[in-house]
């Protein structure tokens, strides 16, 4: 034990210790900052990207196959339950149409030319996920090349999963909003309260125990019903307006007992997206 | 000789395969792996590296340099942020090596290095974490939601992978005797 901490052994720890310490603080902070990462974090990540095919591919080909022989062991009883739902949906569709035709006439007559509402999407398909319980992170085989940029939101099937935290050229990440360290996902989001009182404000963290997002500081005294649809609001810029987020399943007070504090049951799986969206602002 | 072994074929592509491998398994099974609030973490890489330790032979496949090869990817493409990984794999292998030179090569040893492996690595993962504000999880917390299940499932990869893996690897030695 004596010569285990000779000195230059120790040097040396010393120094790895600083460098690795040194290296993580200053890329968490470039990171943040920064658009883009640095080129050649860019260029390595690209072609891993491509090298991961090799082994994602095959991988996500017999999941699928998995996956549809369940799907289609529920096929029956889920068709009855869709078919009800197919009608209704026809009708809301025709009149969306109607409502956003509307909509464009009114703003072409305001002179109002692109609100937070519009937006065209980019789909991308999930190729891994970061093997961490700390950094829950997605892949997705989209970059800079189509379009991606850092801090667009991500959204899956049933809603908003996440937002761009990393653009590469042919491939980003993507921070799921079940990630709970303290620089994640900050979406400014809206809930109609009763008397069509508009509550606004923001996601302040995740709860994993109950797989709940939490909308903190809220100061709005407005009455919140169980089952209100959450959806973005817009504020901030990036974020296009009336994204789906989730559901109010509870609501309580904050450590002090002034605010509310919103549950939300997010409208995404966070642990089943293979397919993700990302809307872009039309500017 | 490792340049001259077969086992400069089969140990990195192995090593690749398992790396991505540790991503995919994270995406596909990630409702299990990730049922709120437990975290298991995939080591498929750790394992791999631990195991070529035992299993080499008299070849010496220079482990610490795949180490930091394999760390700089994981830091890159998995988690975005640089100097973590790149220390903590050959911290591992050094800790295989010396753990090794205390225990006879037995299957028993061999899963307790590989579980003292898997604490260390972890502990340090969630310490260096914490330092740096990734995560602000508890110890507590992070010892039943994280480290216990991601034992349960590694040490499952490892009584389920031990004798493919050592089968591959004789296989790959007795055919250079051949030669």
């Amino acid at each position: 034990m004596h010569k285990f901490f000779s000195n230059r052994r120790l040097v040396f720890i010393v120094v790895v210790l600083v460098l690795a310490f040194g290296l993580m603080g200053g890329s968490v902070a470039l990171r943040k900052r920064r658009a883009t990462p640095p080129l050649i974090q860019q260029f390595g990540n690209d072609v891993v990207g491509i090298a991961n095919d090799i082994v994602a591919v095959p991988v996500n080909a017999v999941h699928n196959g998995l996956a549809s022989f369940s799907d289609l062991l529920n096929t029956y009883s889920e068709n009855r339950k869709l078919k009800q739902q197919v009608s209704d949906l026809a009708q809301v569709k025709v009149r969306d149409e109607t409502l956003a035709h509307e909509n464009k006439q009114l703003k072409k007559e305001l002179k109002v030319n692109h609100t937070m509402t519009d937006y065209s999407t980019i789909n991308a398909a999930v190729i891994t996920r970061s093997p961490s319980s700390w950094q829950k992170q997605i892949i997705i085989n989209k970059g800079q090349t189509s379009g991606v940029k850092k801090d667009m939101p991500v959204m899956s099937a049933g809603g908003l999963v996440g937002r761009v935290v990393e653009v590469n050229q042919t491939n980003s990440k993507v921070e799921l909003l079940s990630d709970t360290s303290e620089s994640a996902n900050r979406f400014a989001i809206q809930l109609d309260g009763e008397g069509g009182k508009t509550i606004n404000g923001i996601i302040t963290g995740y709860d994993s125990e109950t797989n709940e997002l939490v909308m903190g500081q809220v100061t709005s005294k407005a009455k919140v019903k169980k089952g209100t649809k959450v959806t973005t609001s817009g504020l901030g810029g990036i974020t296009p307006k009336g994204l789906y987020v989730g559901k109010v399943s509870r609501i309580g007070k904050d450590d002090y007992g002034l605010a509310q504090k919103i549950y939300i049951k997010p409208a995404a799986d966070f642990n089943d997206v293979n397919i993700v969206t990302v809307p872009e602002l039309n500017s | 000789m490792y340049r001259l072994s077969r086992l400069r074929f089969l140990f990195p592509i192995g090593l690749f395969v398992a790396l991505f491998l540790d991503g995919s398994l994270s995406k596909v099974w990630a409702s299990l792996f990730f049922s709120y609030p437990y975290n298991m973490v995939s080591h498929l890489v750790l394992l791999w590296l631990v195991l070529a330790y035992f299993f080499e032979g008299n070849i010496k496949i220079p482990l610490t340099w795949f180490a930091v090869a394999v760390g700089v990817i994981c830091d890159l493409y998995y988690s975005g942020v640089w100097g973590l990984f790149i220390v903590l794999y050959p911290l591992i292998v050094w800790l295989t090596k010396t753990l090794a030179r205390y225990f006879s090569d037995t299957f028993l040893n061999m899963i307790l290095i590989f579980f003292v492996d898997l604490v260390v690595f972890e502990l340090l993962n969630y310490w260096a974490y914490y330092v740096i504000g990734i995560t602000h999880a508890s110890l507590g917390d992070f010892l039943v939601d994280t480290l216990a299940p991601t034992l349960a499932l590694n040490l499952v990869y490892f009584v389920l992978l031990y004798w493919p893996i050592q089968s591959m690897f004789t296989k790959a030695l007795a055919e250079r005797q051949h030669n």
